[in-house]
């Protein structure tokens, strides 16, 4: 081969070339210590032997399954809650009425916020001193602001869900948004005249159409709430804790030796959100478009 | 079986200062195909959806059998619109796109299998249910939008461009494919086309829409020979004009004084004639015969298109390639103008 005349195939790998580094090197080398730690195996300071002593301590731990539950009720409470909504407010979105464009830059404004601030904000409105409980003091509605019905560092993560609902509605939305609108009405309109009343036109019709941007959309979230540290941590109850804030105790704690712990955790979380989010994929395609 | 009646028919679209379509009145009788012909955005499409409920008018009225359909839901019309494009769901297989409608109805599933089997049969495409539409030609994802369309049994069909989108040898295939089927099942089926052939080629009678108004609505030939005005022989590839005064009997302008079949109207106008009119050589009768000039010769295979001058006027005319094969541009052609072919307009 000539210099200067590469073929096809050596141009898109020395262009992938960048990205691939960042994969490979950082992710699958991170992942890859990672799971080396895991095990027990750190030759650096002696641990020659690897077992499997950290997982059989996680999997041993009540506290690992409740937390398991709390983070999967988090996880997919939020994606399914915020995909119907971000779907309702892109069908509302995406009909023309004065005012459209104001009401759709508002929808999309929190797109901005980052998630750390939404939960500063989660707190001073919906915490048993925050506003909210305060303003129902003062109107009468409740005796004591601590009467105000627990919705920050609550057992149901009650106010986790409502910090990544509130966030993730725009995400979906705009995605789902720019989909209804590349796909356009005519195909509704052939339902509706075929028959299809306005219920079955969306369930038989949009929904399957727009189906693959809710799935991807919906997927990111779910893996995202599944794994995020900082609003579990900042919104949660301290018991149970969410996995990853879990994770990171066990990290962060004096016992060097719960580090191992620390990374089967993180090792299991990863594996779990993949299988979950293979179902989810495997079972919602079936339900939409079977 | 319904006769749809469109009265005063307007269409503005918010924002709008001129009407998509102004007063359009239509009377389509039951079981007959009626062509909407117009250029591109002449408000065709507007038409056919107002009737289908897809789309409400600003003022005026549909009915079907005398009774008005404006308060109706489109699902609860029998009116069945195909799109130009097909606009098969893509997630479904040919037969599930087919039995939709009666899916949609509730139909028993074994009823819904039966009807689908049949109707693919109707349309020719019996072994491809179980395909994506995305695997079939055009010509095929035609056939299954309108097999989809027939299933439900509509009391009116409503086609858009049917023919538009198809290579020439499907045209015919096609054409024949709808004429036999809705001649078959007697539903009343309106199309809108911009093209002046699919339309004469399919429909009973044509309604000609220019700029949001109905300019004629007859039989396809009436357009050809008795056009209402310049614009609508123009759509109907009319070249020659040419003006002058009539006084019922003759025509007379710059070529001479031209004699008129009967029932002429009178005044100043436009005499015009279809190139295909224009006869070489000289009349038996002697009558309406004119010497031109050929200006360009234009061959088209089975037909050759002549610019002739007659003094400073010039006239188009269609002959066929045999007639003037000795003829070159610059000589001198004798033609002739047959009486029963021309009309003032």
């Amino acid at each position: 081969m000539e210099v200067g005349h590469l073929s096809d195939r050596t141009k898109i790998f020395l262009l992938l070339l960048p990205a691939m580094f960042i994969i490979v090197v950082l992710f699958f080398g991170g992942l890859m210590i990672g799971l080396m730690r895991s095990f027990n195996y750190m030759p650096v300071i002696g641990l020659t032997e690897p077992d499997l002593s950290a997982y059989i301590s996680v999997f041993t731990d009540r506290e690992f399954y409740l937390s398991f539950l709390l983070t999967f009720h988090i996880a997919f409470t939020s994606t399914v809650i915020s995909s119907i909504l971000a779907i309702g407010a892109a069908l509302l979105l995406r009909r023309s009425f004065v005012g459209r464009g104001i009401v759709n830059f508002l929808f999309q404004l929190n797109l901005t916020v980052p998630h750390l601030v939404g939960a500063i904000g989660m707190l001073y409105l919906f915490s048993q001193s925050g506003s909210f409980a305060r303003l129902a003091h003062e109107f009468g509605m409740i005796a004591r602001p601590s009467d105000f019905p627990a919705l920050v560092f609550d057992p149901y993560a009650i106010g986790i869900i409502l910090q990544y609902v509130w966030k993730e509605i725009p995400f979906i939305g705009v995605i789902v948004l720019a989909n209804m609108q590349s796909i356009g009405e005519d195909y509704e309109s052939v339902a509706r005249s075929l028959g299809a009343s306005k219920w079955q036109t969306f369930r038989y019709v949009l929904l399957p159409l727009i189906f693959p941007g809710v799935l991807s959309a919906s997927v990111m979230v779910f893996a995202f709430t599944f794994g995020a540290y900082e609003i579990p941590a900042i919104l949660g109850a301290n018991f149970p804790a969410a996995l990853p804030v879990l994770a990171y105790r066990k990290y962060t704690d004096v016992d060097l030796a719960a580090r191992p712990e620390a990374m089967a955790m993180a090792i299991v979380i990863a594996l779990l959100s993949a299988v979950m989010i293979y179902f989810y994929v495997r079972y919602s395609r079936r339900r939409i478009r079977g | 079986m319904t006769h749809v009646s469109i009265k005063e028919l307007t269409k503005v679209y918010p924002g709008a200062t001129i009407p998509s379509l102004d007063r359009l009145s239509l009377e389509i009788p039951t079981g007959e195909l009626t062509a909407l012909l117009g250029p591109s955005g002449c408000g065709k499409t507007t038409t056919m959806k107002m009737i289908a409920g897809l789309l409400e008018p600003t003022s005026g009225d549909v009915t079907f059998d005398g009774r008005s359909v404006l308060r109706d839901k489109p699902e609860d019309r029998g009116v069945v619109m195909v799109f130009q494009n097909y606009l098969l769901f893509p997630y479904m297989s040919v037969a599930d796109n087919v039995g939709f409608g009666l899916k949609m109805r509730k139909k028993d599933p074994a009823e819904i299998k039966r009807r689908v089997g049949e109707m693919l049969e109707l349309v020719k495409l019996p072994d491809l249910g179980d395909r994506k539409p995305s695997a079939l030609s055009g010509g095929q994802q035609q056939r299954v939008a309108l097999a989809r369309a027939l299933i439900v049994q509509p009391n009116v069909l409503l086609l858009d461009e049917p023919l538009s989108n198809l290579d020439a040898h499907l045209r015919f295939e096609m054409r024949d494919l709808i004429r036999s089927l809705q001649q078959e099942m007697g539903i009343t089926t309106i199309f809108v086309t911009h093209d002046q052939e699919e339309a004469v080629v399919l429909a009973d009678r044509v309604a000609l829409i220019l700029d949001g108004q109905m300019k004629q609505y007859d039989r396809a030939d009436v357009f050809y020979k008795r056009p209402i005005d310049e614009a609508t022989a123009r759509f109907f590839g009319g070249h020659n004009f040419i003006p002058g005064t009539s006084d019922g009997h003759v025509f007379d302008c710059a070529l001479g004084k031209l004699s008129l079949p009967e029932g002429a109207t009178t005044g100043a106008g436009k005499l015009t004639f279809r190139p295909e009119n224009v006869r070489i050589g000289t009349a038996a009768d002697g009558q309406n015969c004119l010497t031109s000039t050929i200006a360009d010769v234009i061959y088209l295979g089975t037909q050759t298109r002549l610019k002739l001058r007659v003094g400073d006027t010039a006239l188009d005319a269609v002959v066929n390639p045999n007639e003037i094969e000795s003829y070159a541009v610059g000589d001198t052609l004798p033609i002739h103008l047959p009486r029963a072919t021309l009309w003032v307009i």
